[in-house]
């Protein structure tokens, strides 16, 4: 395979799940005869990580995220394909390997509960080897940019989710990883904690040059962390390229708000007539101080110019549409088994 | 980096091994205020035992042995016994339920990213140091079984009690791995280590000899924890050949190796929970 840190061909999983209908009978029935269906997680899914690059993982629950993390963690054994993560096999578990990755769960937590942070940390320090000089170098860095401060001494359990989580980056990086797989980092926590989770990542990818690849739910991560998403649905890769392309791709359009100083003196005809032509077709929508519409992005700043002279405009705003809504029009796409010949809609997202 | 992955291959993996068991003991010891109560509970285990002496008691006051063994020699089994269970009880049991939990809850996960051996990480991940007390009953009562018997135990008998003992060791953590390691296919098996309990709690109090042939077979090499006791304290109360010796290190060795392939087998099936 190439030099790409992150190399990953035709990954394929399919888990065997038990199904049953409800109900006693078939409970009884189940109990005799379990009844199994098999569910692609994830469908020949291939794409490379540069080393240094952080990369969004995107998918509504269930899309098979978390399943091709946890494979290139080493946790999960592919049912096809291949995968090479820093020139390992990682479902191969070499020692090696697990010694330069990380992977952290926003869900859940390896700290020890009962005992301090930092007691946790040196059950880390001897599985993973790390020197005395290292160890306490890398732990008083990572104090100060976590602030950890009075947090080491406290037990797991009298922490809140956003110091604990805190916690649980610091002493996952104590090894100084090379590859970082973040599955919802920043579940459940408040905002500012988010932004300071963001930051941490930030830095240390600034400082190491780790690969960093995360999923979350929260596009304020993927927008400040991520210049490359991987979009996944039902297992399938939809998508592979920069966030602004996406953005380019899913939702072309504009949109263009016009407050008034006298509102509503424009009809909705006098309106159509000043966007002319096809972009005239585009949705317009009336606010309470004035109007909405949407045009397409090569059209806008002609459009603008005309409504600005045409009308008595105070003040206008020129938006890309959000990008939760962007992702939502994404994931609209049904699943495979549910519409066939969805292939052919597929790949004009694809790249 | 590259210096240090060559200093840990050079140290090796069983110091590695030592020091992740170490730092494990030490955490327990960290964690024994939480486990208070747990010294009441060891302690507690002097009734049980009371109980048992109380048994033999009643035995031989009506028989001079049973069996073939002297009330000296179940002494120095029930010593034995008490021992085992010391050990499953301070790291095999906590650490296997902690398995369980972890797999259900997706826990596990982190210990599969962790560059030493998962088993041996999984094994020895809960240490409740309150139990060692119970192998310290448990030595007692080994010391005091074989000064009662009055004859004396040559250095070859202990060595071979010694060797045994820690065979019987190996069988028994062998067998629980191998019981808690179908935690990867069914989400409960709690209920499996609680009838293994009530199997050691029972039969292992007693020597094979007390039961009949076909329950033997079962307790030496099916739940093999009979052998696991009955071994070692024969070394002590009657003599062991060089034979059984290596008969008790060849089913442990059997054990282990199904432990350890089946553990495997399931790593390789491990399909987490779900987030």
């Amino acid at each position: 395979m190439s030099g790409a840190a992150v190399q990953v061909e035709q990954l394929q999983k399919t888990y065997v799940v038990p199904e049953r209908d409800a109900g006693i009978k078939a409970a009884m029935m189940s109990l005799v005869r379990r009844r199994t269906r098999s569910v692609a997680a994830v469908r020949e899914i291939s794409f490379a990580v540069e080393a240094g690059e952080v990369v969004g993982f995107l998918g509504p629950n269930g899309a098979g995220k978390t399943t091709t993390l946890k494979m290139l963690a080493g946790l999960l054994h592919p049912t096809s394909g291949r995968a090479e993560v820093l020139g390992y096999t990682p479902w191969r578990r070499d020692r090696d390997y697990l010694g330069r990755m990380a992977l952290i769960m926003g869900q859940r937590s390896q700290l020890q509960w009962d005992i301090p942070v930092v007691d946790s940390y040196r059950l880390n320090k001897a599985v993973f080897q790390i020197g005395d000089a290292d160890f306490a170098a890398r732990l008083g860095e990572l104090t100060d940019l976590l602030e950890l401060g009075e947090l080491l001494r406290k037990p797991a359990r009298n922490l809140s989710l956003g110091e604990r989580m805190k916690c649980e980056f610091a002493g996952s990086l104590l090894h100084r990883p090379q590859v970082l797989f973040l599955d919802e980092p920043t579940i459940g926590l408040d905002v500012a904690m988010q932004r300071r989770i963001r930051s941490f990542v930030a830095e240390y990818n600034r400082r190491t040059g780790a690969v960093v690849m995360l999923t979350s739910h929260y596009m304020a991560d993927v927008e400040a962390l991520c210049k490359r998403v991987i979009v996944i649905h039902h297992g399938t890769l939809l998508f592979d390229g920069p966030l602004t392309e996406l953005v380019r791709t899913v939702a072309p359009d504009k949109t263009i708000t016009v407050e008034l100083s006298e509102p509503n003196t424009a009809s909705r005809a006098e309106l159509a007539t000043l966007l002319g032509g096809r972009v005239a077709e585009a949705p317009i929508e009336e606010t309470d101080t004035g109007w909405r519409v949407k045009v397409p992005a090569a059209d806008t700043p002609a459009v603008a110019a005309r409504l600005l002279t045409g009308l008595p405009v105070t003040d206008v705003t020129i938006e890309d549409e959000p990008i939760e809504a962007v992702i939502e029009k994404v994931f609209a796409v049904p699943a495979h088994d549910e519409a066939h010949g969805r292939a052919s809609d597929e790949a004009e997202v694809r790249r | 980096m590259s210096q240090e992955l060559g200093g840990v291959a050079g140290r090796g993996r069983l110091a590695h091994g030592w020091t992740i068991v170490a730092t494990y003991l030490r955490l327990g010891v960290l964690n024994v205020a939480q486990y208070r109560g747990e010294f009441f509970v060891a302690l507690a285990n002097v009734i049980t035992l009371a109980t048992q002496f109380v048994g033999i008691a009643v035995i031989f006051a009506n028989t001079s042995n049973l069996g073939g063994w002297t009330p000296s020699g179940l002494i120095a089994l029930i010593g034995v016994y008490t021992i085992l269970s010391g050990l499953i009880a301070m790291v095999i049991q906590p650490s296997l339920q902690q398995l369980m939990e972890g797999i259900r809850l997706g826990t596990f996960d982190f210990t599969l990213t962790k560059p030493a051996d998962s088993q041996l990480l999984a094994s020895v991940a809960v240490v409740s140091p309150a139990q060692a007390l119970n192998i310290v009953f448990g030595a007692g009562i080994v010391g005091y079984a074989s000064l009662r018997m009055g004859t004396t135990i040559g250095p070859l008998q202990w060595l071979y009690f010694c060797l045994t003992l820690v065979f019987g060791a190996v069988i028994v953590y062998s067998f629980l791995t191998l019981l808690g390691t179908c935690a990867f296919w069914w989400v409960k098996v709690d209920n499996i280590l609680v009838v293994f309990s009530a199997v050691f709690g029972q039969a292992g109090r007693w020597p094979l000899a007390v039961f009949p042939g076909w329950m033997r077979i079962v307790l030496s090499l099916i739940i093999p924890v009979g052998l696991a006791v009955t071994v070692p304290a024969q070394a002590l109360a009657g003599g062991l050949s060089g034979w059984l010796v290596l008969g008790s290190a060849a089913v442990a060795a059997l054990f282990f190796a199904a432990a350890r392939a089946f553990w495997k087998y399931a790593l390789r099936h491990y399909t987490g929970a779900s987030a």
